[in-house]
C-alpha cells in the first residue's frame, strides 16, 4: 500500500513538474506556431519576482500571482516590440527568442548577482508507512489539474476561447470574419508568459534560484512540447507529461537524474518517429473513428 | 575524346562549380580579391611571430563548423542549435584515441578518423529519427539544443577514475588535457605548420562546398528548402537528402573540433555550453545564411572580436551576443554582409541602366 502510494507520488510529481515547465510553451506553440526559446528565462523571472516579493514579507500565494501578472505583462511588451515581427517565420522566431533568453539570463546575473536567497517550502510533510510526502508537492499536483481545467474552460466556454480557436484553425478566415487575430496573438503570448511566470514562481521553493536556472527547464519543457505536439493544447500537455514521467520516473530512480533526462530525449525521438505530430495528433486520428 | 575537346567542357564544369549562382563573389574583381586575400593569408607567417600565427589559426578554425550550419540552415532550411555537440564529440574522441598511443605515429590519423566517424554516427542516429519522421521545422533546433545541453551535463559528470579510458582521463569539468598535435610520419603540425594546416583545411572546404552547392545535389538541397512536396514529387528522397546534409554538417563541425583540440591541446565540457552553442548561429545569421563566402568572412572577424572581448574578461559577452542576434534578426534578417552585397548589386544595375 505504502509502496504504491510512493510510486504514484513520484509519478505525480514528475508529471506535474513537466506539465508546469511546458504549459506556457504549449499554449503559445499551439495557438501561434511560435516557439519561445526564452521560456526558461521567463520562468526564472517568475521565480525571482516571487522570491523577491516573499522576502519583502508578501505571503507566497500572493507573490505567485504577482509573478504571473508581472511576467505576463513582460511577455505582452516583448510581443509588441519584437515577437510580432516573426509571425509566419518560425525559425526566425526561434533565433530571436534565443537571443532574448541569453540577454535575460546574463542580465539577471549582472543585475541581481549569482544567488538569490532561497524561500522555504511551505507546508510540512505527511508520512505513510516508511515514506514521507511533501504537502507542497501534493498541492502542486492538485493545482496542475485545476490549472488544466481552468485553461480548458477558457478555450471551450468563453468568447475569447472561441475566437482563439478560430484564429488557430484558419487565421485568414478568422480575420475575414472580423476577429482581431493580432490582438488574440498578443493575449495568447501574454497568457503563455504568465503561465511561465506562474510555474517559475510555484517551482521557486523547490529549487535553487539563480540567473541560469532557466537552463534546467529547457530540456524537460521542450521535450514535453515535442512529444505533445501542437494539435491540441490540453491533450498534448496531459498526454505527453504523463507518458514522459512514466518513462522518466523508473529510469531516474534506478540510474540517477541525468539518465532520466537522456531517457526523456530518447523517448521524444521514438515518439516523433511513430507520431510526427506528437501525442496530441493521436487524439485527432482516433476521435473521428470513435465517433463513427 | 581528345584533350583539345575535353578542355572547354572541363572548364565550363569547373566554372559552373566555382562560379555558379549560389554564392556571392562571382565577378572577376571578386575572384581577384579572394586570390589576394588567400595569398596574404599564405604569406602571413613570413611577417608574423608564431604566437600571432597561432592566434590567427584560432580565428580560422571555426569556419568549417560555420560552413556546416550555413549548408543546413541557409541552403537546406534546417536549423540546428547543436552543432557544438558534434564539435565536442569529435574533439573528445580524437583525444581518447590519439592519447592512448602516444608513441605511434599513426595515432593522430586514427584519432582524426575516429573523431569524424563518431560525429557522423551521432548525427546519423539523431538525424534518422528526425528526418525520417518528417517532423515540423521547429523540432530540429530544439532536439539538437537538448542534445548539446545533455552532452554538456554528461561530460561534466565524467570526473573520477572510472571515467579514464585506457590512459586518458575525461576529467569532468576540468576537461581533457595533453591532447597531442596532428602529425604525419614524424612531422608534427605545430606553430607555423599548424597555421598552414588550418588554412589548408579552410580553403579546401570552401572550394569543395562551393562546388557542392552549385552541383546537382546542392540544387536538390535548395529545392527542398523552397518546397518539400514539390521536390518529392520530382522523384527525390527528401528524407535521405536531409539526412545526408545533416551528417555532412556534423562532419564539418567535427573538423573544427579536431582543429580546436590540436590547437590548444585540451578540451572542456564548456565547448557545448549554451553560450558556445549560440555562437555558430550568430556567425551564420550575421553573415547571411545562404552564402559560404559571407559566412567565412564573418566567422573570422567575429572570432577575432570575441577573442579580444573574452581575453578582456568581459562579463557582458552573453548580453552582447544576445543583442546581436535580436538586432540582426529584426533589422537584417538576410544577414548584414548579404544585405550590403545586394544593395551594392542593385546600385550597379541601376547605374548600367542609366548609362
Amino acid at each position: 500500500m505504502a509502496d504504491t502510494i510512493s510510486i504514484l507520488y513520484q509519478f505525480g510529481t514528475n508529471a506535474s513538474f513537466l506539465l508546469l515547465c511546458a504549459l506556457g510553451l504549449i499554449v503559445i506553440l499551439g495557438m501561434m506556431n511560435i516557439i519561445n526559446l526564452a521560456h526558461g528565462e521567463f520562468m526564472m523571472l517568475g521565480a525571482y519576482t516571487a522570491s523577491a516579493a516573499v522576502h519583502q514579507g508578501i505571503p507566497l500565494p500572493l507573490a505567485v500571482l504577482l509573478a504571473a501578472a508581472a511576467v505576463g505583462l513582460f511577455g505582452v511588451i516583448l510581443e509588441r516590440l519584437i515577437v510580432q515581427h516573426f509571425y509566419g517565420r518560425e525559425l526566425g522566431a526561434l533565433v530571436v527568442t534565443w537571443g532574448i533568453s541569453l540577454i535575460l539570463a546574463q542580465g539577471a546575473l549582472l543585475a541581481f548577482g549569482p544567488f538569490m536567497p532561497p524561500i522555504a517550502i511551505p507546508g510540512g510533510s505527511i508520512s505513510v508507512g516508511v515514506y514521507s510526502f511533501s504537502i507542497y508537492w501534493l498541492f502542486l499536483i492538485v493545482f496542475c489539474v485545476v490549472l488544466l481545467a481552468g485553461l480548458a474552460w477558457v478555450y471551450r466556454a468563453t468568447n475569447f476561447g472561441l475566437e482563439a480557436r478560430a484564429a488557430m484553425q484558419n487565421p485568414a478566415m478568422a480575420r475575414a470574419l472580423g476577429i482581431r487575430v493580432n490582438r488574440i496573438y498578443m493575449i495568447t503570448f501574454g497568457i503563455g508568459s504568465a503561465l511561465a511566470g506562474l510555474s517559475g514562481a510555484l517551482l521557486a521553493p523547490t529549487t535553487s534560484i539563480a540567473p541560469f536556472m532557466g537552463q534546467q527547464f529547457v530540456a524537460p519543457a521542450f521535450i514535453t512540447v515535442v512529444v505533445g505536439g501542437g494539435a491540441s493544447v490540453i491533450g498534448g500537455a496531459v498526454g505527453s507529461s504523463a507518458l514522459l514521467s512514466l518513462v522518466e520516473t523508473p529510469v531516474s530512480f534506478l540510474l540517477g537524474s541525468f539518465w532520466g533526462s537522456v531517457a526523456l530525449l530518447v523517448t521524444a525521438l521514438v515518439v516523433i518517429r511513430i507520431l510526427p505530430g506528437g501525442v496530441s495528433s493521436l487524439g485527432r486520428r482516433l476521435l473521428p473513428r470513435l465517433a463513427r | 575524346m581528345s584533350v583539345k575537346m575535353a578542355a572547354p567542357i572541363l572548364r565550363s564544369c569547373l566554372g559552373r562549380a566555382l562560379a555558379g549562382p549560389h554564392d556571392i563573389g562571382r565577378t572577376k574583381p571578386a575572384w581577384l580579391a579572394m586570390a589576394l586575400v588567400a595569398i596574404s593569408f599564405l604569406s602571413y607567417p613570413a611577417i608574423a611571430s608564431s604566437f600571432s600565427a597561432t592566434n590567427v589559426a584560432y580565428y580560422l578554425l571555426n569556419i568549417p563548423m560555420a560552413f556546416g550550419l550555413s549548408l543546413l540552415w541557409g541552403y537546406g532550411g534546417v536549423l540546428s542549435f547543436g552543432q557544438v555537440a558534434f564539435f565536442a564529440v569529435s574533439g573528445y574522441v580524437y583525444g581518447i584515441v590519439s592519447g592512448n598511443f602516444p608513441d605511434a605515429t599513426w595515432a593522430t590519423w586514427a584519432g582524426s578518423l575516429a573523431g569524424l566517424a563518431a560525429a557522423a554516427a551521432l548525427a546519423a542516429a539523431l538525424g534518422y529519427f528526425i528526418f525520417y519522421a518528417r517532423v515540423a521545422a521547429w523540432i530540429v533546433p530544439i532536439l539538437t539544443l537538448v542534445l548539446a545541453l545533455l552532452l554538456n551535463t554528461f561530460l561534466g559528470l565524467t570526473a573520477g577514475a572510472q571515467w579514464t579510458i585506457g590512459q586518458v582521463a575525461l576529467g569532468g569539468y576540468n576537461g581533457m588535457t595533453g591532447i597531442p598535435a596532428f602529425q604525419i610520419g614524424s612531422f608534427v603540425f605545430q606553430d607555423y605548420a599548424f597555421y598552414y594546416l588550418v588554412l589548408g583545411v579552410v580553403l579546401v572546404s570552401f572550394v569543395g562546398l562551393r562546388a557542392f552547392v552549385n552541383s546537382h545535389r546542392g540544387q536538390v538541397l535548395m529545392a527542398i528548402r523552397e518546397d518539400v512536396i514539390r521536390t518529392e514529387l520530382l522523384g527525390y528522397d527528401v528524407r535521405l537528402e536531409q539526412l545526408f546534409v545533416f551528417v555532412l554538417a556534423a562532419v564539418l563541425s567535427g573538423i573544427s573540433g579536431l582543429l580546436y583540440v590540436q590547437w590548444g591541446n585540451y578540451i572542456t565540457p564548456s565547448v557545448t555550453s549554451l553560450q558556445q552553442a549560440a555562437l555558430p548561429v550568430i556567425w551564420v545569421a550575421v553573415a547571411g545564411r545562404d552564402s559560404l563566402l559571407a559566412v567565412a568572412i564573418v566567422t573570422f572577424l567575429l572570432n577575432q572580436l570575441s577573442y579580444i572581448l573574452s581575453s578582456a574578461g568581459n562579463q557582458y559577452a552573453l548580453v552582447i551576443i544576445g543583442v546581436f542576434l535580436v538586432a540582426v534578426m529584426l533589422f537584417a534578417p538576410e544577414g548584414i554582409v548579404l544585405r550590403l552585397v545586394r544593395l551594392a548589386q542593385r546600385f550597379r544595375i541601376r547605374k548600367t541602366e542609366v548609362a
